[in-house]
């Protein structure tokens, strides 16, 4: 908590900021007032700030401003400024548009609905439980409930059903609010945990449901809005005085909390997860410090305080597990550390071999993770940087603010994981085969650079690579990868369009449409799907809408194959000349040659001024473009 | 009544609401006289006062505290210390 003086002078600070349209100077004082303060009016200002500073946001930090509809049937209005300050802080403008109370059947389903007339980038349905399932209640009530599995069953369909033909006519994404577990029934506590359908249980087990029916449609997340309540305690979520009088579902206490799930939960809809944890190692991976205390001296292991820094790894092989990759950066003689890790292996929850890439050295640390980016071909935005000295971190913050620093308490080791777990950055709905495959895909590019720097000739290193590319449609290869891709892929990516589930889908099943899907192996493994490419083709032209090909395999000519691949699918499909579209970005000067070095040839001079578009066009009756001899193609 | 007459703690908090300037939140100010002071924004005003001097409003009572002054005589009757 500050004082009076200085909780003035931020509010002052945020003033002044706003009133400059200095989007990251009002940002970062927003971030201090929030932290310091205890006020809800003070949530307020910052609401008034953020929609002050809106415009600015986007174009000063880069943020997305989402159409949002909210389907709903209990009070949000006063969490709405709430939730704009949370979207802010994670750099987003929510532009909100409120629905009506209980016409959400009519909203999702009527083509002239406001709603439909929206046109929403992003909908909540936000319900409670007697919207959903409003019989529950009653058939719960002694306990046994012969109906009760089927009514569970019943309001799963009409969601899914519900869902199902809003998808048809929107490609909006869509998070779908759960229902937070009663407290207590007329069972009393005893009954509900016995009771095989007592209303705690039937509303846990409808959550699952509801849970598995957004696994079924595209762009959809589901909000388990219980869990945050459970978090705080179930008793204490609701005001019943605001709930029975209002409506309000959430008591004021929680606002703050109850916004940043919801959120961290549309945000995967939107945003890719990082893909790299990059840690330090003393005071961190483990206690003490290796120079100084020796191998046999440094603190893990199955004893307290050594345990704590085992759960700190065994948390790192968690997310490991599911295609987070690890690294390290650390000041300390690699000698040294190669030691601890032999010495100490019965201690440790992690090898060397888990971290796929590693600096340990007497360098800064910005520069060891700029290598580290480097070598591993993610962006700086990619990494997560945990590390205990405020130093190190704050070095980090300033020379690389795209790297999110999170640190690590010396005299609080206990907390790390708690730490971790609390921030966004791993948040990800879904995960794919891909995913889980990349740790290992990643120890194959190492050997392939390493067989790069054997042979001497490039086109002997391709050839011995035995390459092979599969080109499938997106709908046939996982679609949620194609998504991903979309979302994930910044540097060889020619239009950078985020484009949703439902439009992949669109540009797959039309006429002329392609979206097509490459997936690369080679002689040391399967790289998985890791480009795409989305075209129309109408009447003599085809335009390719997007093209973009994950960077870990790019300079192997697979770019040039999927290219190949997509003009003789515009042949096919009647086209005579192609037009590609470059949209130069702030990461993708890899790519901007791209077109131009297949024999394409520039339509505009310079960008148009719209979008900063420049086209291209090779004409496909007396040109083709060649796969490379070194790959071989496989599929239709 | 003047300015003076609503304390300055209150009059930040309801100009952080109702989006004024804290010279604007007079004895006076009533959700027919104040342009944003809306149903939605009343409701924010009476849950952020309840957090601020930790007092409940009896919801039958809330829509009827339209104006700055009933709002100041009711912290005043529940023994707010303002």
């Amino acid at each position: 908590m500050v004082s009076e003086t200085e909780r003035q002078e931020l509010r002052h600070r945020i003033r002044e900021a706003v009133a400059k349209q200095n989007a990251a100077a009002a940002v970062q004082a927003i971030r201090q007032l929030l932290v310091a303060t205890t006020k809800s009016s003070d949530v307020l200002f910052c609401s008034t700030a953020f929609s002050g500073i809106a415009h600015a946001l986007v174009e000063q930090l880069g943020a997305r401003r989402l159409k949002t509809y909210v389907v709903r049937s209990v009070t949000l209005e006063p969490i709405l400024p709430v939730l704009s300050v949370e979207a802010g802080l994670a750099n987003y403008v929510l532009d909100l548009q409120m629905g009506g109370y209980g016409s959400y059947v009519d909203e999702l389903l009527n083509p002239a609905s406001a709603l439909a007339q929206f046109q929403p980038e992003l909908i909540f349905i936000i319900l409670d439980w007697e919207e959903l399932a409003g019989r529950l209640e009653e058939l719960c009530a002694d306990g046994i409930g012969a109906e009760v599995e089927k009514e569970i069953e019943e309001s799963a369909a009409r969601m899914e059903q519900l869902l199902r033909n809003y998808r048809a006519s929107s490609s909006a994404r869509i998070l779908l609010q759960g229902l937070v577990v009663p407290d207590s029934t007329s069972l009393g506590d005893v009954g509900d945990a016995n009771l095989p359908h007592s209303l705690t249980n039937a509303v846990q087990q409808l959550n699952r449901r509801l849970s598995a029916v957004c696994g079924t449609i595209s762009d959809c997340v589901f909000f388990d809005v219980d869990r945050i309540a459970a978090r705080y305690g179930r008793a204490r979520w609701q005001d019943a005085r605001m709930f029975l009088a209002s409506r309000l579902p959430v008591a004021a206490e929680w606002f703050t909390d109850y916004s940043r799930g919801l959120v961290r939960c549309f945000s995967t809809l939107f945003r890719a997860s990082r893909k790299v944890l990059c840690t330090d190692l003393d005071n961190t991976l483990w206690g003490g410090i290796l120079g100084e205390d020796g191998p046999e001296g440094i603190a893990t292991g199955s004893a307290f305080p050594g345990n704590c820094y085992l759960e700190y790894q065994r948390y790192l092989q968690r997310l490991s597990a599911r295609g987070i990759l690890l690294a390290i950066a650390s000041k300390n003689n690699e000698a040294d550390v190669r030691e601890a890790f032999n010495i100490r292996t019965a201690d440790l929850a992690l090898t060397l071999d888990n971290f796929v890439a590693y600096r340990i050295n007497w360098n800064e640390k910005s520069d060891s993770i700029r290598e580290i980016a480097r070598e591993l071909s993610v962006g700086l935005d990619s990494i997560v940087f945990v590390d205990d000295n405020p130093v190190e971190c704050e070095a980090i913050r300033q020379q690389l603010p795209e790297v999110a620093v999170v640190e690590a308490s010396i005299l609080e080791p206990w907390n790390l994981v708690t730490a971790l777990a609390q921030q966004p950055y791993f948040d990800a709905a879904v995960v794919t085969e891909d995913d889980v495959n990349r740790v290992q895909e990643y120890k194959a590019q190492a050997q392939r650079t390493e067989l790069a720097d054997r042979t001497g000739n490039r086109d002997e290193f391709l050839a011995s690579l035995e390459i092979v590319c599969t080109f499938q449609s997106a709908l046939r290869a996982p679609l949620a990868r194609a998504v991903q891709l979309l979302a994930k892929t910044n540097q060889f990516n020619l239009t950078t369009r985020r484009h949703s589930a439902a439009e992949v889908e669109q540009f797959a099943s039309e006429a002329g449409g392609q979206a097509v899907v490459v997936r690369v192996r080679d002689r040391f493994g399967d790289a998985g799907v890791v480009g795409l490419a989305l075209a129309r083709t109408q009447g003599d032209l085809c335009r390719i809408d997007s093209f973009l090909l994950s960077c870990r395999v790019i300079g192997r000519g697979i770019e040039t194959a999927l290219l190949a691949y997509l003009c003789e699918q515009a042949v096919r499909d009647g086209a005579k000349r192609i037009v590609g579209e470059f949209i130069a970005t702030k990461k993708n000067a890899l790519c901007a040659e791209f077109y131009p070095e297949n024999k394409f040839i520039g339509l505009n001079a310079s960008p148009d001024t719209s979008n900063g578009s420049i086209f291209y066009v090779l004409d496909l009756v007396n040109s083709t473009i060649t796969t490379p001899q070194w790959i071989t193609v496989e599929g239709n | 009544m003047s300015i003076e007459q609503v304390p300055s703690s209150l009059r930040e908090l309801l100009a952080d609401v109702f989006e004024v300037a804290p010279e604007q939140i007079t004895p006076e100010l009533s959700m027919t006289t104040a342009e944003n002071w809306d149903s939605f924004r009343h409701l924010q005003a009476i849950l952020a006062l309840e957090g601020e001097y930790g007092v409940q409003f009896d919801p039958q009572q809330i829509p009827e505290l339209t104006s700055v002054a009933l709002l100041l005589a009711e912290l005043k009757k529940k023994g707010v210390a303002l």
